[in-house]
């Protein structure tokens, strides 16, 4: 089995692309969420990279090169380092976030941040909260079976 | 006439400058420089939409396009940007405590990247102003400095990032196939990109620059962000940013992807907003979660209007558009104060008088009362559904019919407890005078646009005909001989 070196780069990229995505959804850990978002932004800076990469090719440098002498495509080198800078300022924020939030709630459970979060909010706007994440609203519908300990079941 | 780039950069320089008058003596001059360059911005874009006969070209750095960045200035272009800086100037927030130097800065930040995004011609040109507005945004939202403010930004900024990197590997595909990213010669090569390679490109332009617009499936930091952040940061979001992003997908549709496929997928993505948007925003118990929601099926109705194809689409779609920024706008500034469950604003209109009644008139609009605007902004998209006649926009014109009707139903319930009768006990809710002047002006941009429909119509339709014609833009960029340098 021969795969070119470009392919590996490829599937490299797209691979690192879909381990970060995978990482934000499946994720509850703000901190890995971050991470997975850098990883995220390095697969697509290197797939925008071998966009325009030429295996035969020198760096896109004018001066002092034979005129025949193939070079790399400089555009998406740009682009790259824009995006690099663009994502060290995201991520930055971001830790600076999860810095606050772990401050003020305490975890770095994400399902935990949002469940506080969804109560101030309910508390501020003076509002009960429409639905608990363990039970219906309202009491419930039918008595406990008999012979079934109610206390200890579902609380 | 007074080029046109310096509405990009006062707003940046100012951005930057303010954090230098931090000082005490200075301050006052701090507080002065925000408001004057915003004005400054309106005026220098206003002289350049008085001077605008025809479109052109703004070649920045003297690299003639499409191999340097340019702005391509017409007046769909010129009518965003100036609504940028007029609308940030009435959302100015004008509390003086330590936390104003930075939300200025970032305000000036925001205005100058919606401004760029607003002219730019560029595909990663719009990228860069887009990622400067999202983090302008992300900064102004975590600025609320509780709690909850901090979990809300975080997650915007997470969806928002991982939107932008697919944005970027969007990007990175047309890149891939037609070696350029000037959005004019892309309109040329427009062939190349009808396939399934060109419309997954599309998707992902769109599925990243919809997280600003607020597009279905990358909407979910909406209600929690704006119930959080502060309500003229809300205002902004709502009001502004999502209609610059709007502007960016439309752009990208009407010029590189003028294709069935691609308007099908913004239509679907519209239905879906607008149903789900409504249906949420009738279940929300608090004022600005329930606007926060409606804003998304609003958003979803723009998206329905912008899928109509050629001119009558681009003008439906600006006109829905500016309403909602209007609109959206004025009620959260109401919002201000009146952000508390419904249940609790009984008898507010009664103490307040003008505040409620300029919340019932921007309810009415919003409903699409028939003289005011927003019955010609839905008319305007009904009729254009109409026309066209497909089942898919059939069940779109019911879309927008349903989400009318759930919309009649929270906002009247809210009017409802506005007028009946007061708790005793209840605080009266005070309106401060800057903030009902703000809303003030905007409830009158909404009667004036009422009274002169007529008057306002040639000039909307040629901005749609002018915005809609390919060819023209092509050929403006491409082989305008005298570029116009900066």
């Amino acid at each position: 089995m021969s795969l070119s070196i470009g392919m590996v780069f490829f599937i490299g990229a797209i691979g690192l692309v879909t381990i970060g995505i995978a990482g934000i959804v499946l994720s509850n850990h703000m901190f890995r969420m971050v991470l997975a978002l850098a990883i995220t932004e390095a697969g697509a800076n290197m797939l925008l990279i071998l966009a325009g990469y030429r295996w035969d090719a020198v760096a896109p440098i004018v001066t002092g090169m034979p005129s025949t002498q193939s070079m790399v495509d400089p555009v998406p080198q740009a682009m790259v380092l824009t995006a690099i800078v663009i994502g060290v300022g995201v991520q930055a924020l971001a830790l600076t976030l999860v810095i606050r939030i772990k401050q003020r709630y305490g975890t770095l459970d994400m399902r935990e941040a949002r469940r506080m979060m969804q109560q101030e909010l309910d508390a501020q706007a003076g509002v009960k909260p429409s639905a608990s994440d363990e039970r219906p609203v309202g009491e419930r519908p039918l008595p406990p079976p008999v012979g079934v300990n109610a206390g200890v079941a579902h609380d | 006439m007074t080029d046109i780039t310096l509405a990009v950069a006062l707003p940046l320089l100012g951005a930057f400058l303010l954090p230098l008058l931090k000082e005490p003596a200075l301050r006052w001059l701090g507080r002065l420089l925000g408001p004057v360059l915003l004005a400054l911005t309106a005026v220098i874009i206003a002289f350049n939409w008085t001077a605008l006969e025809t479109p052109y070209v703004v070649a920045l750095g003297n690299f003639a396009p499409p191999l340097g960045i340019a702005f391509y200035i017409d007046t769909m272009a010129l009518l965003f940007a100036l609504a940028v800086p007029i609308t940030t100037l009435l959302l100015w927030p004008g509390i003086n405590d330590e936390q104003a130097v930075r939300r200025e800065s970032l305000t000036l930040l925001l205005v100058a990247s919606l401004v760029g995004l607003a002219l730019s011609g560029d595909l990663f040109n719009m990228y860069v102003f887009y990622e400067l507005a999202a983090v302008a945004s992300y900064g102004l939202a975590a600025g609320s400095g509780s709690s909850a403010g901090f979990v809300a930004a975080f997650r915007y900024l997470l969806i928002s990032a991982l939107g932008s990197v697919v944005a970027l590997l969007g990007i990175g595909l047309i890149y891939f196939t037609t070696g350029t990213l000037n959005l004019a010669h892309l309109a040329s090569l427009s062939d190349q990109l009808a396939n399934p390679q060109g419309l997954a490109a599309f998707a992902m332009l769109v599925i990243g620059f919809g997280v600003k617009a607020e597009l279905f499936p990358v909407n979910g930091w909406v209600p929690d962000l704006y119930a959080a952040a502060s309500k003229r940061v809300s205002a902004l979001l709502a009001g502004l940013a999502s209609k610059l992003a709007v502007l960016v997908i439309v752009r990208v549709l009407l010029l590189v992807f003028p294709y069935e496929e691609t308007r099908q997928l913004l239509l679907i993505l519209g239905i879906l907003g607008v149903i789900s948007g409504e249906l949420a925003a009738l279940q929300a118990r608090d004022v600005t979660r329930m606007l926060a929601w409606s804003s998304i099926g609003q958003l979803g109705v723009v998206f329905i209007a912008f899928s109509l194809p050629g001119e009558a689409g681009v003008v439906a779609g600006i006109v829905v558009a500016l309403h909602h920024l209007v609109v959206k706008s004025a009620l959260f500034l109401l919002a201000d104060k009146w952000g508390g469950a419904i249940a609790a604003l009984r008898g507010a209109g009664v103490r307040s008088k003008l505040a409620a009644g300029l919340f019932v008139l921007f309810a009415l609009s919003l409903l699409g009362f028939p003289p005011l605007p927003g019955f010609w902004s839905k008319f305007l998209v009904l009729s254009g559904l109409a026309a066209a006649g497909d089942p898919l926009q059939l069940m779109a014109m019911a879309a927008v019919l349903i989400g009318t009707v759930i919309e009649g139903a929270y906002l009247l319930r809210v009017v409802v407890t506005l007028y009946s009768k007061p708790d005793s006990e209840a605080p009266p809710m005070k309106h401060s005078l800057a903030n009902l002047a703000s809303t003030g002006v905007f409830a009158l941009a909404l009667i004036g646009a009422a009274l002169f429909v007529m008057p306002l119509w040639p000039p909307l339709s040629d901005m749609g005909k002018t915005a809609a014609n390919t060819d023209a833009y092509i050929e403006t960029v491409l082989a305008d001989p005298e570029v116009k340098q900066p």
